[in-house]
């Protein structure tokens, strides 16, 4: 069981590394807009005028 | 193929296929959509539609939502957008940045994300436009294009061919302090999450340890790591608490995050006191689980709150962008934000009012619905004072500037209402309350059953306490309340009703009475022809409608609104606008007029326009009447049944009007109100609201229009029509959104429900509790029973709650 001596620091270490990734991704603005992604994927544009109704 | 139409079946032959407003009888105007011939209602929306359709956007009408009635309608009037593309304006709407402009427009009419689809696609097909990104929930539009290659009337005359109304805002208005309420709210959420589950974890295993065995050294190693991850949740995610716990104590009105703090606070002093002097029990977990889930409803409240539209958007989007100032005799357009008090403006039938001021010359009527609730236009003449926001009807004016910005009436009325929702008593729902208290009384006999078992048989004390704690644990309680008001507030919102107070919900399950504003809340602020009198015998209906649809096409006065034809029109020579009487002009020889019956021809017979609330227009050639026009504001869908449905609810209903005496009379009779007030000041409307409360009614206002904002605060909740005045929505507790009334008796029944399945929750937290407490307390229950015991009464909770997701 020692091990865990190990990796739960090491998990804690990567804790860690994960909230500052998610703290300096909410800082340069990345979740600021929480709305318009969900549908923006599912929008593109219609490639010619005339091809047609895709839907 | 079919589209994938969001017309229901059946509607296709009578709404509008862009804007979806009733086509008008006699308009036969229609658009070929993928084969089919699709009607329209105006050629405005047949111009929309068309571009939509040859640039390749078609797909935006099948993935947009249905629109509300005519929310996409492009405005009658155009603008001259080619005066932004002066330095004056792009110094005050835009910033430089290398070789790019920057510049954000808020977007009147869109009302999805399709809307923003269309807008960016469109956008970035511009030549030398680098990015459009649109948010669908604030409306705001982030454009940036190259200085030289694309221009910014061009960006704004495109907006308007869309059918949308844009609107720069300055730089400073743009700076968005929930912008960063939210960017801190989502880290503490994501401390307290990932905390929580970490914490969780080594909880298995400490509990795994008490039921087992474990070394005395792993049992520390695993409190010190629940230790070490639990203190950033205290003290960074749970921080807003013990923030507004101190503020409430600083204040002597202590609120449900005192009970909350000490809870937080003491389970953890306990702890890392037990961590470091190895105690009997650490209760880590329960500490980093209650601030997860408090955490988790504030963020979702915070969330809905965000939805209305920030205040200085709401202020700035109802003043227009542009004055004309007067240097002399010469006129130049500058930004509304370079007025000064002293200027002298120009300002043109039509056009809204950029600052407050007094008339120098030039006799007008204005519109101040917006300020004063009364829909009739009041008559001004030189040395009267004219207010920002309200509208230039009919005549051309000089005004002197008195104040700008803030200091106008308009934001005079925003202030009042914020000061009016600071000052509104802080509801603490009995919820918190208890659960908060339940938590501080658990620990209190957590260690009242330590220290008996320490003296009776000190060998069990530590398995008994701990059962004791887990069994109680205060997950189930602490759930109660928030999990059901997340539930309801998201199905809610999926109903298109958004909450933006915590509150309204419990506050909304109480009420008593219900008082609507009348212009914009039950009725639309739309003016239609309901009758027409023909007392010509040699003239059809139709042909009076089109001859006073031609006449008006001059006039910019609401009432001319409601003229308005898609026929091809009679020609009007030597037309004529008579401030605050009426239009006249020339049709194949013969002169008519339209307007007020002294105007017309004198006493017309047979009509007392005292009589009734509508308006009467008169219709008369060469001085004799032939027709008149009754004319009514027209009701929202839905009215009566709502307000019967309220009144089945036991509901009291009551009318505040600011309109006059004969209007409101006429509209409570219709609608059978026998309560009702009229000529109504905000003051005298906040008056009635406190009588009222005073006499024990919970008070539900319902209404919009700025000069509510305050009533709206002072009621004991509020709900307000997200298509009224930008800044109604900022104080009134539930914005509905869509035309019909009737989402306000769905928001009253899922409220009472909401309330019912709170009370469940905490009745059989309550209950579990009661029964488990005692035997546990009693060295009856092993950890493990509890543990599961724990969960199962959360999990019960949780799914009782979510079935309001279901509710309709």
């Amino acid at each position: 069981m020692s091990i865990l001596y190990v990796l739960i620091p090491l998990a804690l270490l990567l804790l860690g590394v994960a909230v500052w990734a998610f703290f300096w991704a909410v800082g340069s603005g990345q979740f600021d807009d929480l709305d318009t992604p969900p549908v923006r994927i599912i929008m593109d544009d219609d490639k010619k005028p005339d091809d047609g109704d895709p839907l | 193929m079919p589209l994938r139409s969001n017309n229901p079946a059946g509607q296709d032959t009578d709404t509008c296929f862009h804007c979806a407003l009733p086509v008008p009888t006699g308009c036969d105007l229609k658009v070929d959509f993928e084969g089919e011939r699709r009607p329209v209602c105006c050629p405005g929306c047949k111009a929309v539609a068309e571009l939509i359709r040859d640039s390749g956007m078609s797909r935006y009408y099948a993935l947009r939502d249905t629109p509300d009635p005519g929310v996409g309608r492009p405005a009658e009037e155009t603008v001259e957008w080619r005066v932004f593309d002066s330095d004056d304006m792009l110094r005050a709407f835009t910033e430089k940045n290398a070789e790019a402009l920057e510049a954000t427009i808020y977007v009147g009419g869109m009302y999805c994300g399709a809307c923003s689809w269309l807008i960016e696609t469109t956008l970035t097909k511009l030549p030398g436009v680098d990015t459009a990104e649109v948010s669908p929930v604030t409306h705001r539009l982030r454009v940036r294009w190259r200085l030289g290659q694309a221009k910014f009337s061009e960006i704004l005359g495109t907006l308007a061919s869309l059918g949308y109304q844009p609107q720069p805002l300055s730089p400073e208005s743009t700076t968005r302090p929930e912008l960063i309420e939210q960017r801190t709210a989502l880290k503490r959420l994501l401390v307290a999450s990932l905390g929580m589950m970490q914490v969780m974890m080594f909880a298995v295993g400490l509990y795994a340890g008490d039921f087992q065995g474990i070394d005395q050294e792993m049992q520390r190693f695993l409190r010190l790591v629940s230790f070490v991850v639990t203190t950033p949740v205290v003290f960074y995610a749970a921080r807003p608490f013990f923030a507004a716990a101190w503020r409430g104590v600083v204040a002597r009105k202590p609120g449900m995050d005192l009970p909350v703090s000490i809870a937080v606070g003491s389970a953890y002093a306990a702890s890392v006191y037990a961590t470091f002097t190895n105690g009997a029990a650490v209760w880590f977990d329960s500490v980093t689980m209650f601030v997860f889930f408090l955490t988790l409803g504030r963020f979702l409240e915070m969330r809905a709150r965000h939805r209305s539209i920030d205040r200085s958007a709401a202020l700035s989007s109802l003043l227009p962008n542009t004055a004309t100032r007067l240097v002399g005799e010469e006129a130049s357009i500058v930004p509304v934000s370079q007025l000064l008090a002293g200027d002298r403006m120009l300002i043109r039938p039509g056009e809204a009012i950029p600052a407050d001021g007094t008339i120098e010359s030039g006799d007008t009527t204005v519109d101040e619905a917006l300020l004063t609730g009364e829909a009739a236009p009041q008559r001004k003449s030189p040395g009267d004072l004219v207010a920002a926001g309200s509208v230039n009807l009919d005549g051309l004016i000089r005004v002197c500037v008195l104040r700008t910005g803030s200091d106008t009436t308009l934001g005079t009325i925003s202030r009042l209402s914020e000061r009016a929702r600071y000052t509104r008593p802080a509801f603490v729902t009995l919820a918190d309350h208890v659960a908060s208290y339940i938590v501080i009384a658990l620990l209190a006999v957590a260690t009242v059953v330590a220290t008996f078992w320490y003296f009776t048989a000190p060998e069990r004390a530590f398995v008994v306490t701990l059962s004791v704690l887990v069994v109680t644990c205060p997950c189930a309680l602490a759930l109660a309340t928030p999990a059901a008001f997340a539930a309801a507030g998201s199905r809610l919102s999926q109903l298109r009703l958004l909450v933006t107070n915590g509150n309204a919900i419990e506050a909304l399950s109480r009420a008593t009475t219900v008082m609507f504003d009348k212009t914009g809340t039950l009725t639309r602020g739309l003016p239609r022809i309901t009758s027409v009198m023909v007392l010509n015998a040699s003239m059809t209906e139709h042909d009076c409608r089109r001859i006073a649809a031609a006449l008006e096409t001059a006039s910019a006065h609401p009432l001319a609104r409601a003229f308005a034809m898609n026929v091809t029109l009679p020609e009007v020579t030597s037309q004529h606008v008579e401030v605050g009487q009426g239009v006249s002009g020339s049709i194949e020889g013969r002169h008519w007029r339209l307007g007020a019956a002294a105007f017309v021809g004198g006493g017309a017979a047979g009509t007392d326009s005292q009589s009734s609330a509508a308006t009467n227009v008169f219709l008369g050639v060469d001085g004799e009447v032939v027709a008149w026009f009754n004319i009514e504001d027209e009701l929202r869908p839905n009215v009566v049944q709502t307000l019967d449905s309220l009144r089945g609810m036991g509901l009291r209903i009551a009318l505040l009007s600011g309109d006059n005496r004969t209007a409101v009379e006429h509209l409570a009779a219709r609608l059978g109100i026998t309560e009702f007030d009229f000529e109504c000041t905000p003051q005298r409307k906040l008056e009635i609201i406190e009588a009222a409360q005073r006499d024990g009614e919970r008070v539900l206002m319902v209404g919009d229009g700025i000069n509510d904002a305050p009533v709206l605060a002072g009621a004991d909740t509020s709900i307000a029509p997200a298509q009224g005045a930008l800044l109604a929505q900022t104080t009134a507790d539930i914005i509905m959104l869509g035309n019909s009334l009737e989402p306000l008796v769905t928001a009253v029944r899922m409220s009472g429900k909401t309330m019912r399945i709170v009370r469940q929750n905490l009745a059989w937290a309550i209950v579990y509790n009661a029964l488990a407490l005692p035997l546990a307390a009693a060295g009856l229950v092993p950890p493990w029973l509890a543990a599961i015991g724990m969960s199962a009464s959360s999990l019960i909770v949780v799914l009782n709650a979510l079935r309001l997701s279901r509710f309709n």
